[in-house]
């Protein structure tokens, strides 16, 4: 996983899986790379193979703190797998999902 | 007949896999990765082997999540075993084990937990949940979509592999035609826009095209207020007949998704489960079934809502629809606020405008040629600043080589001031009689303006001085006006002269005391605006009426030549403003007996 800042957004890119192995994780080094002026964050999940619960905690975690500061957390170019699991989760009302 | 026969005979062989996992996460995922490629060589299409693996890591994390310490030693058990019909899964776990609920409900959407179960039973057909004292068993069961009659794996699985090949170009076909048409949509708005700026137009065009694309039935766009307080309608669509949709205040108390999507900065979502509230304004548009309420903004700025809504409630819209509304919105956004912006330079234009206008009325006030009056020499300026204000100043001739002179300041800026200067220099000039007796020609012009002066709240400082060449005397009269300077040779500091009465329309009645002082040969005096003795230099320090005395007294004693006076005066001015801006005018006669 790489974490840059562009301005007041975060751009997580080479995720692998997002699990309960390494959701708590992923979460905690994320939210240390957005200290307060911080207040978008775009993950690049096009890498990302594999979605359980757990890691759609650490994806609504990260959109509580960032709302938190009106900012929002941008899912990128997600497989059709990992789409599916956040519409039948209806995870897709809250995310901005871009192609 | 014979096939009745064989179905009967007809059995399911079915193979199966056992795998025992130690109980920790990690191992329990490959032992499900592990059972993805067992499925995979059974014939399972790409979807189902996604489902199945989401189901299998979901019960397998909660035999782990969930064990007590001194369990943890026992492995996490996963059999699985796949017929043609069906594949059926069993974990075994050593957790004290759960009631499974009766119905599985999705949690909060801000909840970080709570969907596991949900997925599972989403993702098969049945679930059951066996307690044990020792270890639970959960039994997961769905059928395979149907690859029956191809017995052969391979074929079953090449067949898979092509039906979900199609699928995949089928969704794709769709998504770039989509984005095909919404990028069409957007070069010609992009190039309609060099045509035309009237906002609600293209709004409502561009909301039709996107209802088009997105397949919805209808959409409610709302701008916020000028005072940013409530979101107006702008557009209701499908239009039909007179339905208004009244403005809602942002301070709302009632339920409405515009102003729930507008306070929190997040699309909401309403359909069966989540229906729109019955008092929500947006139904007074349509029975909306299902649809997506998004709020826009510019720079951080609210600018409106758009909601998009479809008459059937189990008909959502897709992640590619939203993409749809939130692209196009957030164009037309951009859109919006620069059609504001436009609007704001051109009333900035207009502005400038009215400040040449007012510029222009000033200079037609001002004298064409200073009159003789000689021994007694006048010389005077007006400059405007960049607000042309109501300075001016008048010099008539009042008859036997007498010259009657004004110097006034209307309060205000612009046309108006600018024009109330105009009236008021009429006003003393109709009054020729009595030229000789300033203080009588102020009130006899308080009379007259009073009434027009108040009524707009305006009033002017004037200052009236009667210059008579025969024993070179000035009679004076003020009226709230900076006082007439006066300045004979051997004085080191001028001194200033008369009384000061009310301005001309505060009081209707008010009096005025005029004042007769003689300027001996050499001697100077100044009519000034407050526009110089209030000019601020650099450190923003006022020059004040002391320092115009000293001034006034420099420049008497550097030369006799009245207009080489006043340009000493105004070089000192400039000097002492330095870089600073020209905040009012500055308008002064220079009077001098030049015997």
């Amino acid at each position: 996983m790489n974490i840059q800042h562009q301005g007041s957004t975060a751009i997580v890119t080479g995720l692998q899986e997002l699990v309960a192995a390494n959701a708590a994780q992923v979460r905690d080094e994320i939210h240390a790379a957005l200290p307060p002026p911080c207040m978008n964050l775009d993950l690049d999940l096009s890498t990302l193979s594999f979605l359980d619960s757990s890691g759609l905690g650490t994806l609504v975690s990260l959109h509580k703190t960032l709302r938190s500061r009106n900012g929002t957390v941008r899912l990128i170019r997600p497989a059709a797998n990992i789409r599916q699991v956040l519409e039948l989760t209806r995870l897709h009302h809250v995310f901005e999902i871009t192609p | 007949m014979n096939s009745n026969a064989t179905n009967a005979v007809r059995r399911d062989f079915r193979s199966s896999l056992r795998l025992e996992a130690p109980c920790e996460f990690s191992a329990v995922r490959s032992a499900t990765l592990q059972v993805r490629d067992w499925l995979a060589e059974k014939g399972l299409s790409e979807a189902e082997l996604s489902g199945w693996e989401l189901a299998l890591v979901e019960a397998a994390n909660n035999a782990v999540k969930y064990v007590p310490a001194d369990k943890r030693q026992l492995p996490v058990v996963i059999e699985i075993s796949a017929g043609e019909r069906d594949v059926e899964a069993r974990i075994t776990d050593h957790t004290a084990g759960f009631e499974w609920p009766d119905e599985i409900a999705l949690p909060d959407v801000e909840s970080e937990n709570g969907r596991g179960l949900f997925l599972i039973q989403s993702l098969t057909d049945r679930v059951a949940y066996l307690r044990n004292p020792q270890q639970n068993v959960m039994i997961l069961q769905r059928a395979r979509t149907q690859t029956a009659g191809k017995p052969v794996p391979d074929a079953g699985r090449l067949q898979a592999q092509l039906a979900e090949a199609e699928a995949a170009l089928n969704d794709m076909t769709a998504e770039l035609s989509s984005s095909y048409e919404s990028l069409v949509a957007m070069f010609r708005y992009s190039a309609e826009l060099v045509a035309q700026t009237d906002v609600k137009d293209f709004s409502q065009r561009l909301l039709r095209d996107l209802m088009q694309i997105a397949e919805a039935d209808g959409a409610v766009l709302r701008l916020l207020s000028a005072d940013g307080k409530k979101l107006e309608t702008l557009l209701v669509l499908p239009e039909h007949g007179r339905t208004v949709l009244p403005p809602v205040a942002l301070a709302n108390a009632s339920p409405s998704v515009e102003i729930g999507a507008a306070r929190n900065r997040q699309d909401i979502w309403f359909d069966a489960e989540e229906p729109l509230e019955k008092d929500d304004p947006l139904l007074a548009a349509m029975p909306m079934g299902n649809g997506i309420c998004h709020a826009f903004f510019v720079a951080n700025q609210l600018v409106g809502t758009a909601t998009l809504g479809r008459l059937a409630a189990d008909k959502p819209f897709t992640a590619a629809q939203v993409n749809l509304l939130h692209t196009f919105i957030d164009f037309l956004a951009i859109q919006i606020v620069n059609a504001r912006l436009l609007d704001e330079r051109t009333a900035t234009r207009v502005t400038r405008r009215e400040l040449e206008i007012a510029a222009s009325i000033q200079r037609s006030l001002l004298p064409e040629k200073v009159p003789t009056c000689l021994p007694l020499e006048l010389s005077a300026s007006c400059r405007s600043a960049l607000q042309v204000g109501g300075d001016f100043y008048d010099l008539i001739p009042a008859g036997d080589g007498a010259v009657l002179l004004v110097i006034a300041d209307v309060m205000g800026k612009g046309v108006p001031a600018a024009l109330f200067a105009a009236v008021l220099r009429s006003t003393l000039r109709s009054m020729p009689q009595l030229f000789t007796r300033p203080a009588e020609l102020l009130e006899a012009a308080n009379r007259t303006l009073y009434a027009d002066l108040s009524r707009v709240d305006m009033f002017a400082t004037a200052q009236v001085v009667y210059l008579d060449p025969r024993g070179a005397k000035m009679i004076s009269a003020s009226a709230g006006h900076c006082p007439l300077l006066f300045w004979q040779p051997g004085q080191a500091v001028a001194s200033a002269i008369g009384q000061s009465g009310f301005p001309l329309g505060i009081e209707s009645s008010a009096k005025y005391s005029q004042t007769t002082t003689v300027l001996p040969p050499g001697a100077a005096a100044l009519l000034y605006t407050d526009g110089l003795s209030e000019m601020r230099n650099a450190d923003d320090e006022m020059l004040g009426e002391k320092r115009l005395l000293e001034l006034l007294a420099q420049a008497g004693a550097q030369t006799a030549d009245t207009h080489a006076a006043r340009h000493f005066l105004l070089g000192r001015l400039a000097d002492y403003c330095g870089n600073a801006p020209l905040t009012d005018d500055q308008t002064l006669i220079l009077i001098r007996n030049t015997a």
